[in-house]
């Protein structure tokens, strides 16, 4: 008798709470409509299966990304070896997945390394205390070193089912990204994810009520890692091969999404709608003002003025 | 978070922190001696002086960025700056101007306006440091696509071919400059009001903002520094090269923090010195130099560079306890 209206406050809560989370990124989600608009008006293939298709797999990577650095800085770290971690995951998948233990050993591989490496980060900057942007800046230049010991220079192969598969004329990028929102929904409900926010906004103040702050960082930094690696299988197996440098641009992006998707620098602050909002955003930009025919230097001076602005705007509204 | 905690082990807390300079100081004795006992050449007073060369490129972009990093900011913009310095610096020149003096002030000040134009960002638009002077390297990188066009530009300066390769009495010009930079630097930081408000602000911002910091203009003379030093780093390594193109720069955004972290300054801002700065640029230069002794592969030299940046970290650059 009393665990039904239980559980309908609790279903009655959840909505409301969901809402006032939105509303720091309703603006946002509008700006990502105009922009849906204005590309699928631009490009009215977007509709069909195909487009759809093509543009899901142009966003995905950019995706992952955002949510691997938005992960980290909702714990209040922040990480500028994502490019480098994408170029490893990229050049791991190229070179195991065509080898002797194939599509399953090569994504086995890009995982474990993608936990272990984010793992490692986490290890060093929570434990011992370095500051997360100078390990990770080190770390970049270890994790890029060592994906240029894999493969020197572009090469490598991934089978071509793989690739027709994740970025042929199928949903399959899309159905991945609903499938990993709903397993970060599942994370978020277990202990390390509940203490995610918590060990962001006060960490002294939710490691004296028993939040295990040290291990939500690390899985944090874990999770980051695994994601990192994953977009650069998805780069991989989009190009067809592997290459060392792929990823470079990856960094700043990863930054520059989660911070238009309204993820605060100082941790706890934002939400992982907003950081997709975010990257979705970036992504349509830089397809509209490539269809729009900006050069691509025109294109780094239109993005560079977008993100100030975006970034700026809400902070007037707010004084 | 450091600030409070400060308080109570106040003295001996800086007493550590006074010597952190020394300690950076006393690693790049110790590589030298080491390394030159290893490698023949090394410790010759030629390679060493060119070290200390190479270095001042750093020191002089870690100059401004240890300001903005003690002010609690970060700048991302250096690389564009030195790079937007080293390229619109020969198109700058005048026939009217045979020193080459006027097309370095004009150049110095384009740069210092960058640089406020970041610290307008920061202070007026709460734009976070780390986005807009991200933001502002990429549109500087279009912009000197459009500008250079992607091509080399030969710089035809005097002035700037003296600062690169001059070297009255022995010391290479661009060392002079280095020391000179240093000399002002350390007087503003450490004996100026302006000095003390950038520690406040870098520590506390709110309280230094209650306390009568002006703080808008404080952030834009902070970022303006980092600005006008670059940009001084742009002209000397444009004179070192001889040559300017896209991406000539780009070295020095990871050195510069990496100097300014080396030398013990939080990069959470409101602690540090330049002297640590000083010796963490050489740090750098030297490390580097040990990996090209090395001689391995590419891939081995960037694992080497970063395995030796975390392990100094761990010497030289751990925040304090939280707890």
């Amino acid at each position: 008798m009393s665990i039904v209206p239980s559980a309908k406050s609790t279903g009655a809560l959840y909505w409301p709470v969901q809402a006032r989370r939105n509303i720091g990124v309703r603006s946002l989600f509008l700006v990502v409509l105009a922009f849906l608009i204005a590309y699928g008006v631009l490009f009215p293939g977007l509709f069909a299966a195909s487009g759809f298709a093509k543009f899901t797999q142009s966003w995905f990577p950019l995706a992952l990304v955002a949510m691997a650095q938005a992960i980290l800085m909702l714990t209040g770290g922040i990480s500028l070896a994502i490019g480098a971690t994408v170029s490893l995951g990229a050049v791991i998948a190229a070179t195991t997945m065509a080898g002797p233990f194939g599509v399953a050993g090569g994504a086995a591989a890009v995982a474990l390394t993608g936990l272990g490496i984010g793992a490692a980060t986490g290890f060093i900057v929570v434990k011992l205390r370095l500051p997360a942007i100078v390990v990770t800046l080190a770390g970049s230049f270890i994790i890029g070193g060592a994906a240029l010991l894999i493969l020197p220079r572009p090469g490598g192969a991934i089978p071509a089912w793989l690739s027709d598969l994740l970025a042929g004329d199928t949903p399959a990028a899309f159905v991945l990204l609903v499938v990993i929102v709903l397993l970060w929904k599942l994370y978020l409900a277990t202990p390390l994810g509940l203490s995610l926010y918590a060990a962001g906004e006060n960490p002294v103040g939710a490691y004296r009520s028993g939040v295990p702050v040290d291990a939500a960082r690390v899985a944090a930094y874990a999770i980051s890692g695994l994601l990192s690696t994953g977009a650069g299988l998805f780069v991989a197996a989009q190009t067809g091969s592997g290459d060392p440098v792929i990823g470079t641009a990856f960094t700043l992006n990863s930054i520059a999404a989660a911070v238009l998707g309204g993820i605060g620098f100082l941790g706890g602050q934002g939400t992982m709608r907003g950081a997709l909002a975010g990257s979705l955003l970036l992504s349509l930009m830089i397809s509209v003002m490539f269809f729009l025919g900006f050069t691509p230097v025109a294109q780094y001076v239109a993005q560079g003025l977008i993100i100030i602005g975006a970034v700026a705007i809400p902070q007037f509204r707010k004084v | 978070m450091t600030a409070w905690n400060d308080s109570a082990g106040g003295k001996r807390a800086s007493a550590i922190l006074k010597s952190r300079p020394f300690l950076t100081l006393a690693i790049v004795a110790a590589v030298w001696i080491v390394a030159s006992f290893v490698s023949r050449g090394f410790g010759a007073y030629g390679h060493l002086r060119y070290l200390v060369e190479l270095g001042a490129v750093i020191g002089l972009v870690a100059a401004g960025q240890t300001f903005v990093v003690i002010a609690g900011g970060i700048d991302l913009s250096v690389a564009a700056i030195v790079t937007v310095s080293a390229i619109s610096l020969p198109l700058l020149s005048w026939q009217a101007d045979p020193t080459g003096l006027v097309s370095i002030l004009a150049v110095l000040v384009l740069t210092t306006i960058i640089g406020v134009i970041n610290g307008l960002g920061v202070a007026l638009l709460r734009v976070h440091p780390m986005i807009m002077t991200l933001a502002m390297a990429t549109f500087l990188q279009g912009l000197l696509i459009i500008i250079a066009g992607g091509s080399a530009v030969t710089a035809e300066n005097p002035l700037v071919h003296w600062l690169g390769n001059a070297r009255p009495a022995g010391i290479p010009a661009g060392i002079i400059l280095w020391i000179a930079t240093s000399a002002v630097v350390l007087t503003v930081m450490h004996a100026t009001p302006f000095g003390a408000r950038i520690f406040a602000m870098g520590a506390n911002p709110l309280a230094a903002s209650l306390s009568g910091v002006p703080m808008t203009s404080t952030t834009l003379a902070v970022y303006g520094i980092s600005g006008f030093t670059a940009g001084l780093a742009g002209v000397l390594v444009l004179g070192m090269n001889g040559q300017g193109y896209v991406g000539i720069g780009d070295p020095y955004l990871l050195a510069s923090i990496a100097a300014v972290v080396l030398g013990g300054t939080s990069i959470l801002g409101g602690l540090g010195t330049y002297a640590g700065t000083i010796p963490g640029a050489i740090l750098l230069v030297t490390i580097t130099a040990l990996i090209t002794v090395v001689n391995a592969s590419p891939g081995w030299r960037s694992i080497l560079f970063g395995s030796l940046i975390l392990g100094l970290l761990l010497l030289s650059g751990r925040e304090q306890a939280r707890r």
